[in-house]
């Protein structure tokens, strides 16, 4: 039963919106609407202030902040300060690049080994496992890479540096544990239980009948493994994209085993930084220089650049899988 | 004398303990269609998974008895050597959505290594498409995804993809149970010719007497988990000796 109620101009508003068509559309609608709207704002806003902030050192130095290699902050004297963020965006791209290639093939092998290799009895408390590595606060994968990690891969990147040092990759000698390598590995351990949950939720959507169809031609296990990873193509990379995310985004773990220095090298022996360690590293100093600020917020504006910009090529590629695979595949 | 392709011996089946087939029993003929019938949920499609040991892959199942593919039994084989010899062909048609045409009749044969060039695959592709009456359709876009067929003639890329593994024995699930009737038709008739002109041995499952009797040489009819009656299907059509069959052909179960 309706009634016919008479409406005041806001009622009169909401009902042109699509689908509303009772009081109770109307609460739903006022209820959730600015919710998700103040989100929004907080986000654009959030964008706002990096770009104001970021405007001061755009101004003095233009695109040079992003290409420059020299950092030299000098105290009470502005035009002597220099800010490059080149190094720091390069250790971040860097360390996230490693971090990828190597979660990569653990998060699939393991979705794989908990989907499909695991005896029914373990699979739950494996899970659980993967689901704490997850959850375990960065600060903890920090200090264990600070204190166990980084002292381990010391011997490790010394003997590839002094048998493979004609490979660019460990063309220097490590003076310590701290490297961009160490970094790249802590990255890999923290992002995989992320990409592998994405991962292993397609992997078990896939429909019998398809998992059927791989054995009765004949496959083996591995077999069939290898034509259902085929399938669920478009959720790797979208799990990598993920741990990229993930590994870009990381600010204190990072710091603690990078080593901190603005350098630019393609040998993962040596030492680096990024944006994230470099802005918590120099954040609280920056108050006593004219354009550190500035040029710290310039660095977050590229971390966010780069974020949009690999989730844009994520779903860029799964739209194109989706027209290759119309409306079959997920 | 003409060998038995296929030989299910007191063939007993539960599945999360209960039991679905009760000590089932029928024989292949070399080059024959046999069409296994009987009302649905009475274990026929079971039956199938059992004899290509699909149904190892279900921890709850629990399989008693003997089946011999041209006198060796499957308990001495690989499970994926059975499934390669006994190819199986579902109820909804399943082509692996993420490869184009070609590539879902080229798995099997890439799998099993049965090509050494590209141009023996191109021509084992070929073979199975046209057997299975799909090649003038999709000749000129083999590059294209499964998804751009009808589901009539996914189903026929499905079958394609069983033989192009040159299997002994087809092992159909209602195959034209989610096609329509003009695919059908084509369906049986590829079924036929492959019979008479590859020598291939077919288990053809169906819940539709008549379709039972049309594409088969042999006829056994499966009612709660037992076979209630089997033989020439002629025979079996024209003069049922089991009531229950009777009553099946009328439609009345």
């Amino acid at each position: 039963m309706t009634r016919r109620v008479s409406r005041g101009p806001l009622s009169r508003l909401l009902r042109r919106v699509r689908g509303v068509r009772s009081r109770d559309d109307e609460r739903f609608l006022l209820l959730h609407l600015p919710a998700g709207l103040t989100l929004l704002l907080v986000i654009l806003a959030m964008l706002g202030v990096f770009i104001a902030y970021s405007i001061p050192i755009i101004s003095r130095e233009g695109l040079h902040v992003f290409t420059d290699t020299t950092w030299r902050a000098v105290e009470g004297d502005p035009q002597a300060e220099w800010y490059g963020l080149l190094p720091a965006i390069y250790g971040s791209v860097y360390t996230s690049l490693i971090a990828v290639l190597i979660a990569a093939p653990l998060s699939v092998s393991l979705a794989v080994t908990l989907e499909e290799l695991t005896p029914r009895r373990l699979r739950g408390s494996l899970s659980l496992l993967t689901d704490l590595m997850a959850a375990t606060p960065t600060i903890i994968y920090g200090l264990w890479g600070l204190a166990f990690l980084a002292p381990h891969m010391y011997p490790i990147l010394s003997w590839l540096s002094n048998h493979a040092s004609w490979i660019p990759l460990f063309s220097k000698h490590p003076s310590s544990g701290y490297t961009i390598a160490t970094a790249g590995v802590l990255l890999a351990v923290m992002s995989t239980p992320f990409a592998a949950a994405v991962i292993r939720e397609a992997y078990s959507m896939i429909p019998l009948s398809i998992r059927e169809a791989a054995y009765s031609l004949g496959a083996t296990r591995l077999e069939v493994i290898r034509i259902l990873l085929g399938m669920i193509k478009p959720s790797i990379v979208a799990g990598l994209a993920l741990a990229f995310a993930r590994a870009i985004g990381e600010t204190v773990a990072v710091s603690l085993v990078i080593g901190n220095s603005m350098t630019i090298t393609p040998s993962v022996t040596d030492s680096g930084i990024t944006v994230s360690s470099l802005i918590a590293s120099q954040f609280g100093n920056a108050g006593f220089y004219h354009y550190m600020a500035s040029a710290l917020f310039a660095g977050g504006l590229v971390i966010f650049a780069i974020g949009l910009a690999v989730n844009v090529a994520a779903v860029w590629y799964m739209k194109k899988w989706e027209e290759k695979v119309v409306g079959v595949a997920s | 004398m003409t060998g038995y392709a296929l030989d299910v011996r007191d063939l007993r089946v539960t599945l999360a303990g209960k039991r679905i087939l009760d000590g089932v029993s029928f024989r292949c003929p070399e080059g024959t269609v046999t069409a296994v019938m009987g009302p649905s949920g009475t274990g026929k499609s079971t039956m199938l998974r059992a004899i290509n040991r699909l149904l190892d892959l279900n921890p709850e199942a629990r399989v008693e008895g003997d089946i011999l593919i041209r006198g060796r039994s499957v308990w001495d084989m690989e499970p994926y050597e059975v499934r390669r010899r006994a190819t199986m062909v579902f109820q909804d048609p399943n082509p692996f959505p993420h490869m184009s045409i070609y590539d879902n009749v080229a798995v099997g044969p890439r799998l099993h290594g049965l090509a050494r060039s590209k141009q023996e695959l191109d021509e084992i592709v070929r073979w199975a498409l046209e057997r299975a009456m799909l090649w003038d359709e999709v000749k000129d876009r083999l590059g294209d995804p499964p998804s751009k067929l009808s589901g009539g003639q996914r189903q026929r890329l499905s079958l394609a993809r069983a033989l192009a593994v040159k299997p002994e024995i087809l092992l159909l699930d209602e195959p034209t149970a989610n096609v329509d009737p003009v695919n059908a038709v084509k369906i049986e008739e590829a079924i036929r010719s492959l019979v008479r002109e590859e020598g291939i041995t077919v288990v053809f499952v169906t819940h539709m007497p008549s379709q039972a009797v049309r594409v088969s040489d042999y006829l056994v009819f499966l009612y709660g988990g037992r076979v209630v009656e089997q033989g020439p299907s002629r025979e079996v059509a024209l003069n049922p000796s089991n009531p229950l069959t009777e009553k099946f052909f009328r439609g009345e179960l």
